[in-house]
């Protein structure tokens, strides 16, 4: 009967405290950061600092020699001690995430999926074919992690939708070797990746790709850290409306406009 | 009806049959994607330019083109290599390539020269190019919030920018992806080219209506951000979407201005 109750407890706390990770205020302002080396080919966009710890080889952007076409919104760190702490931050996020009790089995493939905050296991890899899609249910603060034994693979063209207050700084990919992101693929969340991370041509994160011991490797992308560099998330700017009501207006005022002699005599104006 | 008649419908029939899925996908698109859902608004267009310039095809003698063929066979390609994983834009572009293969084998170069327009307006029913769209995205967010923070700065107002984040007095705005501009880009440049056609405006002006739009949609973006950071109430809800709905407004002002500018200049040079 005691052990029965201690389980029901158990089981309550589980639930109810669920798993929260957070990165460390250093690391929280990299977009990029790698082991061994980052490189670049092509006009990737980093908004967020990038660096590289222990090693030091950074290649392919302006601002750090031989230069390069990447362009980087915050500083470039190479195997400074805010690179380090950065490194050290992502150790501990990365254990945190890698021990968050799972309360889920993610499919060897996620796309087509929709799911709910929680934490979702694979023992060996996860890829995305298509588009998954992430609903927060209204909860701005939840968080959706992918704690996977070894790769993670987005195909070309795939996609993270993120829905319903869903936040890219509160998605984590734990990643147990490597992650490659294809082709023009979208992807949302912090990568927490073990080894390395790859990007394929044209490829978007909408988060942060953090490897503890290899290389991150950009080819023409755009990695956005999520709620820039500091203080908390900041509102979005709503669009616009919709092209369809846009061009309607215009179509209406054009009709209006192509007929206003006829409606003119209409109102006995002329 | 017409031999000729039934043999354009059956052509039509067979063409929808074959582009089915691409239709379907194009549509899907124009129903998820608030960027693209003018697209409803385009084959209603270019139905009412092609009954509006009935006359002037009619009276064009069909003369067939064995041309048509290869136009429909490289039609036919695109759409087994969009089928086969490239894509929806290929696809789509297909579709508009097999209708001129089509147009050519009914009633040859003449009908095509006539219905030029009606396939300048089908391509902005193209859905999105990926590798295009990923590419010019974040470069016009911070377009966007360049412009917005210079607007700001000019108006004597104190804004920090990061990025594409923007802080004015506290006041923080995310210059989101959706927010790139691309939506103001799209609208205005169909409604410039729609707008040409309306007022029979020659080939240079409606060519100069079409480039002005992409610099006055890029800068009426910047001004909606402005907007949202300087006045917090403007950042979402209905105040959000009618100031978005009013600056749309007035860029289409701008457009009708820079034509009477431009007509008024070409009859000065005629004179």
């Amino acid at each position: 009967m005691k052990r029965f109750a201690v389980l029901v407890v158990w089981s309550a706390l589980s639930v109810g405290l669920k798993a929260q990770i957070t990165l460390g205020p250093t690391v929280d302002t990299f977009a990029v950061l790698a082991g061994s080396t980052v490189t670049n080919s092509g006009p990737t966009v980093v908004l967020g600092n990038l660096g590289v710890s222990p090693g030091t080889a950074i290649t392919g952007f302006a601002g750090i020699a031989p230069g390069g076409p990447g362009q980087v919104s915050g500083t470039i760190n190479s195997a400074n001690g805010f690179a380090l702490q950065a490194q050290t931050e992502l150790t501990a996020a990365y254990n945190a995430a890698a021990g968050a009790a799972s309360t889920g089995v993610a499919s060897a493939d996620l796309g087509g999926q929709t799911l709910f905050a929680g934490v979702y296991t694979n023992a060996t890899s996860i890829g995305i074919t298509g588009t998954l899609t992430l609903n927060a249910q209204g909860n701005p603060n939840a968080q959706f992690i992918f704690q996977m034994g070894s790769t993670l693979t987005t195909a070309s063209n795939s996609s993270v939708l993120l829905i319903n207050g869903a936040q890219a700084s509160n998605v984590f990919w734990k990643v147990g070797s490597s992650a490659t992101l294809g082709t023009t693929s979208s992807l949302a969340g912090n990568i927490l990746a073990q080894a390395s991370i790859s990007f394929g041509t044209g490829a978007v994160l909408q988060g942060r790709a953090l490897a503890r011991t290899g290389a991150v490797t950009l080819l023409s992308n755009s990695i956005t850290a999520p709620a820039g560099l500091s203080g908390p998330p900041p509102p979005l700017v709503t669009p616009a409306p919709s092209s369809l009501i846009l061009v309607f207006t215009a179509l209406a005022g054009a009709v209006i406009y192509q007929s206003r002699k006829r409606l003119a005599r209409s109102f006995g104006l002329r | 009806m017409s031999r000729r008649q039934a043999l354009v419908v059956l052509t039509a029939l067979v063409l929808l049959a074959c582009y089915a899925s691409t239709l379907r996908g194009m549509v899907e698109q124009w129903s998820t994607d608030e960027d693209m859902s003018h697209g409803f608004l385009v084959p209603i267009v270019i139905l009412w330019v092609i009954w509006k310039d009935r006359e002037r095809w009619r009276e064009l003698e069909p003369q067939p083109s064995w041309w048509g063929f290869a136009l429909l066979a490289i039609g036919g390609c695109m759409q087994l290599a969009a089928a086969l994983g490239v894509g929806l834009f290929a696809g789509a572009v297909a579709f508009l390539v097999s209708i001129a293969g089509a147009v050519l084998c009914l009633g040859g170069f003449g009908w095509l020269r006539a219905l030029a327009f009606p396939f300048v307006l089908g391509l902005f029913m193209l859905p999105k190019l990926a590798i295009v769209y990923n590419q010019a995205t974040l470069p016009l967010q911070l377009l966007a919030s360049r412009i917005a923070a210079g607007l700001l700065t000019s108006a004597g107002i104190g804004v920090i920018r990061e990025g594409n984040i923007l802080d004015v007095g506290g006041h923080r705005v995310l210059v989101a992806e959706a927010c790139n501009g691309i939506r103001y880009l799209m609208s205005l440049g169909f409604m410039a080219v729609v707008f040409g056609y309306i007022c029979d405006s020659k080939l240079w002006i409606r060519l100069a209506l079409l480039a002005a739009a992409a610099p006055v949609a890029i800068i009426a973006n910047g001004i909606r951000v402005a907007a949202a950071g300087w006045l917090p109430v403007l950042d979402a809800g209905v105040p959000h979407a009618i100031a978005g709905w009013l600056i749309f407004v007035a860029c289409l002002a701008i457009l009708v201005v820079l034509r009477q500018i431009l007509n008024k200049a070409q009859a000065h040079d005629q004179i």
